[in-house]
C-alpha cells in the first residue's frame, strides 16, 4: 500500500511538470493569430498556421472597400478605395510588429498577444 | 476505492496551487479606440483601472472634438472658418502653448501650417499631391504665428491664416489623459495615441517601461529601447506618412520657411520629456531644425527634454542625460551639454 502511495504521488508530480513544461514551451512559440477589427469590434479571429487555402475578405467602409488577402505565411491589405492606401503601403504582416492601420476606414489587423521586449513602440502610427 | 480518492486529492491540491501561481498577477485593463485621427490604446493597471480608462477616454474624445481640423463642430473648425472665436479654456491654452513654442523653435514647430498641409494632401479623405510654387508661395503670406492675436478668451487670425493643431494636441491629450488615470487612483499605466507614448508611474512591478523606437526603414524592428518612467516619449518621422510621385518621397512635415517637406537630414526624432505637449511640439520642431540646429537648441534647454536622432545615414544620437535609460544593438552618438 505505501509504495502504490509513493507511486501515485511520482507519477503525479511527473505529470504536472509534463503539462507545465508543454505550456510554458508553449506560451514560448510565436503566435501566428491575427485579428482583424473594424470600429474596435472583431471582425474575425484566424490562426494563420491553420490556413490550409489562401482567401480574401473584403470590409467596406465610409471610404469605399478594402481587401485583406490571407495565407498561411501572412497577411495583407491587397487593395483599398481611400484616397492615401497606407494600409497597403504597410506591406506584408508576417509576425509582431506595427498593426496594419487603415484609419478612413478604421480598421486594424494586428497579431495577437505577441510576445515582445518592448512594452510600447513610439512612432508607429500617426 | 482509496487509490482514486488519493489520486483525487493530489490532482486538486496541485491544481489549486497552480491556480495561485496564475492568479497572482495584477488585473489589467485594456482599451483601444479611434479618436484624433489616430488609434489609441491605453492600458491600466490595478482594480481602479476599467473607470479611470474609461474617463480618459472619453476625455480624449471631448479634446478632440473641440480640436480636430476636419469635424465641422469643432472650435478650430469654427476658428479657420469664422477666422474669430471666443474659445473654450483648452483651446486657448493650447493655441497659446503653440505660440510659446513656437518663439521657442525660431518658427520650426508652427501651428499655422493648415494652408500648405491641406495644399498637399495630408488630411485624411483628402488626396496626396504636389502643389505648384505659385500655389506654395500664396500660402505662405498667411503662415507664422505672428498672424494669430489673441485677445482675453478671443482667437483672431489673420484673414487667410488657419490652424492646425495636430502637431500638439495628441500631447496636451496624453498629459491631460495621464492627469485622470492618476486622480483616479491608477499607479501603473500605459498610453499609446498613435505612437505618442505617455507612461504613468512604472510597471506593476516597479521596474521602468520599456519603449521601443521604430525603425525608419523597416517599422516591424526597432532602433533602440528607452527604459523611463512618468513620462511622454514621441516620434516624428519622414516614414510615417508620405506619398511616391516620380521617384522622389514626400513626407507630411513640412517646414513652413519653404512650404515643402523638410530636407533637414533626418529620418526621424524621439523627444522625452515630463511635458507631453511640449515633446509633441518639439518631436516636429527638432526633425524640421536637423541634427546640428537641434543640437544647439538641446544645450541652451537641456532642461525641459532629451531626445534621440536617427539621420538619413542611419546614425543614431542620444541627448547626454538618456545614456543611462537608452540601450541599442547599433552603436550610437552622444550629444553633450
Amino acid at each position: 500500500m505505501k509504495t502504490r502511495t509513493w507511486i501515485i504521488i511520482l507519477s503525479s508530480v511527473v505529470i504536472v511538470c509534463a503539462i507545465l513544461w508543454m505550456s510554458i514551451l508553449n506560451s514560448l512559440s510565436p503566435s501566428k493569430i491575427v485579428g482583424i477589427y473594424q470600429d474596435g469590434n472583431l471582425v474575425e479571429k484566424i490562426d494563420l498556421n491553420s490556413v490550409t487555402y489562401q482567401r480574401e475578405i473584403t470590409l467596406t467602409g465610409e471610404f469605399g472597400k478594402n481587401t485583406i488577402y490571407i495565407s498561411n505565411e501572412h497577411i495583407e491589405m491587397k487593395s483599398a478605395e481611400c484616397p492615401d492606401k497606407l494600409c497597403v503601403k504597410h506591406g506584408e504582416l508576417k509576425s509582431g510588429g506595427t498593426p496594419i492601420v487603415c484609419l478612413p476606414n478604421r480598421i486594424v489587423i494586428q497579431f495577437e498577444d505577441d510576445s515582445k521586449e518592448a512594452d510600447a513602440k513610439t512612432g508607429a502610427v500617426r | 476505492m482509496k487509490f482514486f480518492q488519493k489520486c483525487c486529492i493530489l490532482f486538486i491540491a496541485i491544481a489549486v496551487l497552480i491556480c495561485f501561481t496564475a492568479c497572482n498577477f495584477d488585473s489589467k485593463y485594456d482599451s483601444e479606440f479611434f479618436s484624433m485621427d489616430t488609434i489609441m490604446t491605453i492600458t491600466a493597471y490595478g482594480s481602479k483601472g476599467e473607470n479611470a480608462v474609461k474617463a480618459a477616454e472619453n476625455e480624449i474624445n471631448r479634446i478632440d472634438a473641440l480640436l480636430s481640423v476636419q469635424n465641422k463642430n469643432s472650435e478650430i473648425y469654427k476658428l479657420n472658418r469664422d477666422k474669430s472665436i471666443s474659445a473654450a479654456s483648452d483651446t486657448l491654452a493650447l493655441v497659446n502653448r503653440g505660440i510659446e513654442i513656437y518663439t521657442l523653435t525660431d518658427g520650426a514647430f508652427d501651428i499655422t501650417i493648415e494652408p500648405l498641409s491641406r495644399l498637399w494632401g495630408f488630411y485624411t479623405g483628402l488626396e496626396n499631391r504636389i502643389p505648384t510654387q505659385e500655389e506654395i508661395d500664396n500660402a505662405l503670406k498667411f503662415v507664422g504665428a505672428e498672424n494669430i492675436k489673441i485677445d482675453k478668451s478671443n482667437i483672431i487670425l489673420n484673414e487667410e491664416t488657419s490652424l492646425d493643431l495636430g502637431g500638439i494636441a495628441k500631447g496636451y491629450a496624453s498629459s491631460i489623459a495621464a492627469q485622470i488615470l492618476k486622480e483616479r487612483g491608477v499607479s501603473s499605466a500605459i498610453i499609446s495615441l498613435g505612437g505618442n507614448i505617455r507612461t504613468v508611474g512604472t510597471k506593476p512591478d516597479g521596474s521602468k517601461w520599456n519603449i521601443g523606437i521604430t525603425d525608419p526603414d523597416d517599422n516591424t524592428k526597432e532602433i533602440g529601447i528607452l527604459s523611463v518612467s512618468d513620462t511622454a516619449v514621441v516620434t516624428s518621422g519622414g516614414y510615417q506618412r508620405y506619398f511616391e510621385e516620380n521617384g522622389q518621397i514626400y513626407h507630411h512635415i513640412i517646414d513652413t520657411k519653404t512650404g515643402y517637406p523638410a530636407k533637414s537630414g533626418l529620418k526621424s526624432v524621439t523627444v522625452v520629456s515630463k511635458d507631453d505637449t511640449l515633446a509633441d511640439a518639439l518631436s516636429t520642431g527638432l526633425f524640421v531644425m536637423g541634427l546640428e540646429k537641434s543640437k544647439e537648441f538641446y544645450r541652451k534647454n537641456s532642461t525641459l527634454f532629451e531626445a534621440v536622432f536617427v539621420t538619413d545615414k542611419n546614425e543614431v544620437y542620444i541627448t547626454e542625460n538618456l545614456k543611462n535609460s537608452f540601450s541599442s544593438q547599433q552603436s550610437f552618438g552622444v550629444i553633450e551639454i
